[in-house]
């Protein structure tokens, strides 16, 4: 045990709200827990010696603005340090979208807190004892939102925070929610959400975890997918001091579709780490995960994705690709692709690779007057950006493009 | 404008040209024919400077300077343009941008200010239209899921818009129906402005029904072995490619 989960035990045993019976179980698990070291699989890769012994102010009085994207045109709930600052009452929604703070008793909360997210999430632990504010969302029925609801985090200097986001599609709904998280100072602050997709309902998500310097982030995101339902999901995210995100996709209902997009791009000495982890519970689902990342100078990027079919779920069709591009000889990459498939009639791929570049398309790009250098970063840069033409929302990928270039061109000039 | 002198090169081991020689001036349309495996797409290579082809002995001008002793970036700065056989895909790099950064670099190597994206969006679009491709294929990636006669109208699009002193063209029409081959002919004759000067390589006399050339080389086993005026297209067409063979053995 860290003295800084010794202390969080601590904190967890003052926390009483209108969830206090949920947490109580949280808590007795979370006492279980061993710290993780080398030899914990879900750590191997990643240490948490910057969290062992950090000891951080959990007040903040601090405001801030949200990202402004342009043409994004989407409700913003603002939360600082954890503590939401955007007056709920005074939001213009749209019909069939209820939306309430974490802190009020309500149905919808209590049927979704704690029940979708896997239990073995150390991080996910820590945010049921401690995350007392977040957002719940609802989605009538049949309501089709055309309009995004971004949930922003900021995170500030010297502060630990938690938050959490709960949000359910009824069935044949629609909606289009976006994570989105900032900070770069000395902070911790953990996200997680959990997300009920009804049948035939559809869930456009985005999860940017643009944490950079000294900020240390930890969250995941957490999806049940029930019959004929889709997801598309795209995470972008930084490595900052410490990010890790763990992502659960289970499909819950038959004939479900779940598309996962990641992109990563790591400054030099970030670390990142994303596990995934898709469970085939039922038949006739499909999943398409593509992973592709950037590393630069001594930035350690780590990537698991599983994908865990059981013997009930035939004709599943999953695909897992992770492609990595490494910028220098001290950038670091562990990929780990992890198949386990107990049913007989499914179609099933993956594959992990450390990209090199494309001989033939650089000497294109040369015959076109392009100089080396820009070439370079046009088809590096391609290679996440393909990713990025995916997204469906243009809006979005249109103001994170440039954002993203220039941290890739910075990137370069570091090597 | 070009000039090549017993210009010899080769692919690994392999000697693909032997000795070829070509003089082209300013507005001249060269074609260049021959049977496969001739060294008629080496030729486009080694000119632009392809890693890989390795030029042994021969001396290539262009516009009075040694071309051979330029990267790759420089020959097509200097107005070097090649339309290739088989152009590349680059799923993430769009079109338009991929475009807008070769123009830009082609107007700075010609000390020109450099086009804003309005600027540029306009002349694209026209180029676009000039070869009969729908406008969102300027937004698509790099030839991605083009079908062979896109990409071939997309090199041509390239072409009109980059505005080289020189272009070859590697059997730009292969893989053609009659439509498309008379759109890249279209696309070809709009540039010529008795400046320009071009190679056309071709397997088939086709393309020289609607691109005229002024004069014919007949290339075969990495050399010239035939020149003359666009009549000869007409006796290959009649003929074939086997006359080499008994030249050959005679």
């Amino acid at each position: 045990m860290s003295q800084w989960l010794a202390h969080v035990i601590d904190r967890a045993a003052n926390v009483d709200d209108w969830l206090s019976p949920v947490r109580a179980n949280a808590l007795a698990e979370l006492k279980q827990k061993d710290w993780p070291g080398r030899r914990t699989e879900a750590w191997r890769y990643t240490s948490l010696h910057k969290v062992a012994d950090l000891n951080l102010a959990t007040n903040s009085q601090q405001t801030a603005e949200a990202p402004l994207v342009d043409g994004l045109n989407s409700i913003d709930l603002v939360f600082v340090d954890g503590r939401l600052t955007t007056d709920i009452a005074a939001l213009n929604l749209p019909a069939g979208v209820s939306v309430q703070s974490l802190e009020t008793k309500n149905e919808a909360a209590d049927k979704l807190f704690g029940k979708i997210k896997p239990e073995h999430h150390l991080f996910g632990l820590v945010n049921d004892v401690l995350a007392q504010q977040g957002v719940v969302i609802d989605i009538a029925d049949a309501a089709e939102v055309d309009q995004p609801i971004r949930i922003v985090n900021v995170a500030t200097d010297g502060i630990e925070s938690h938050h959490r986001t709960l949000v359910r599609l009824g069935n044949n709904a629609k909606a289009k929610i976006i994570e989105h998280g900032v900070g770069n100072d000395h902070s911790l602050n953990t996200v997680f959400a959990e997300y009920d997709i009804g049948d035939n309902a559809k869930l456009e998500h985005y999860r940017l975890a643009l944490h950079e310097g000294n900020a240390i982030h930890v969250g995941g995101s957490h999806f049940r997918l029930h019959n004929q339902s889709r997801l598309n999901s795209t995470l972008v995210g930084y490595g900052s001091q410490l990010t890790r995100l763990d992502v659960d996709i289970e499909h819950a209902g038959e004939h479900a579709f779940a598309k996962f997009n990641n992109i990563y791009l790591l400054a030099p000495n970030e670390h990142f780490d994303l596990h995934s982890t898709i469970e085939h519970a039922q038949p006739n689902g499909t999943t398409e995960e593509n992973a592709r990342g950037i590393i630069g100078d001594k930035a350690k990027a780590v990537f698991n994705g599983r994908i865990h079919i059981h013997r009930h779920a035939q004709k599943t069709l999953a695909e897992l690709n992770n492609r990595n591009l490494l910028l220098t000889r001290g950038a670091q990459i562990n990929t780990k692709p992890e198949l386990e498939i107990y049913a007989d009639d499914v179609q099933c791929a993956h594959g992990a690779t450390v990209a090199e570049i494309d001989e033939e398309a650089l000497y294109y790009l040369l015959t076109r007057g392009i100089d080396r250098q820009q070439a370079l970063i046009m088809l590096n840069f391609g290679f996440v950006q393909e990713l990025l033409f995916q997204m469906p929302n243009r809006a979005l990928a249109d103001w994170l493009h440039p954002i993203l270039k220039q941290r890739f061109e910075r990137m370069m000039e570091q090597r | 404008m070009l000039s090549i002198k017993k210009l010899h090169a080769r692919v690994e081991e392999t000697t693909i040209l032997k000795g070829l020689d070509m003089e082209i001036k300013p507005g001249e349309v060269h074609a260049v024919m021959g049977p496969n495996g001739a060294g008629k797409s080496t030729l486009g290579y080694v000119l632009s400077g392809r890693d890989g082809y390795e030029v042994e002995s021969g001396t290539v001008e262009f516009e009075g300077k040694d071309l051979l002793d330029m990267e790759v970036e420089e020959r097509a700065q200097a107005g070097l343009f090649l339309a290739f056989q088989y152009p590349v895909e680059i799923p993430g790099v769009s079109n338009m941008e991929f475009m807008k950064e070769s123009v830009n670099a082609m107007r700075e190597g010609r000390g020109e200010t450099p086009l804003s994206s309005a600027e540029f969006l306009k002349k694209a679009k026209a180029a676009c239209k000039q070869v009969e491709l729908p406008l969102d294929f300027l937004k698509r990636g790099v030839n991605e899921g083009f079908s062979g006669g896109e990409k071939k109208r997309n090199e041509i699009m390239q072409l009109i818009l980059l505005e080289p002193k020189l272009a070859i063209l590697d059997e730009s029409d292969s893989g053609l129906d009659v439509d498309a081959l008379q759109v890249v002919a279209k696309g070809v004759n709009s540039q010529r402005d008795g400046k320009r000067s071009f190679i056309v390589v071709t397997h088939y006399q086709r393309l020289l029904d609607y691109i005229e050339p002024d004069y014919v080389h007949i290339l075969s086993n990495g050399k010239i072995v035939k020149s003359g005026g666009p009549e000869l297209a007409k006796e290959v067409e009649s003929s074939g490619y086997a006359w080499l063979k008994e030249g050959e053995n005679a």
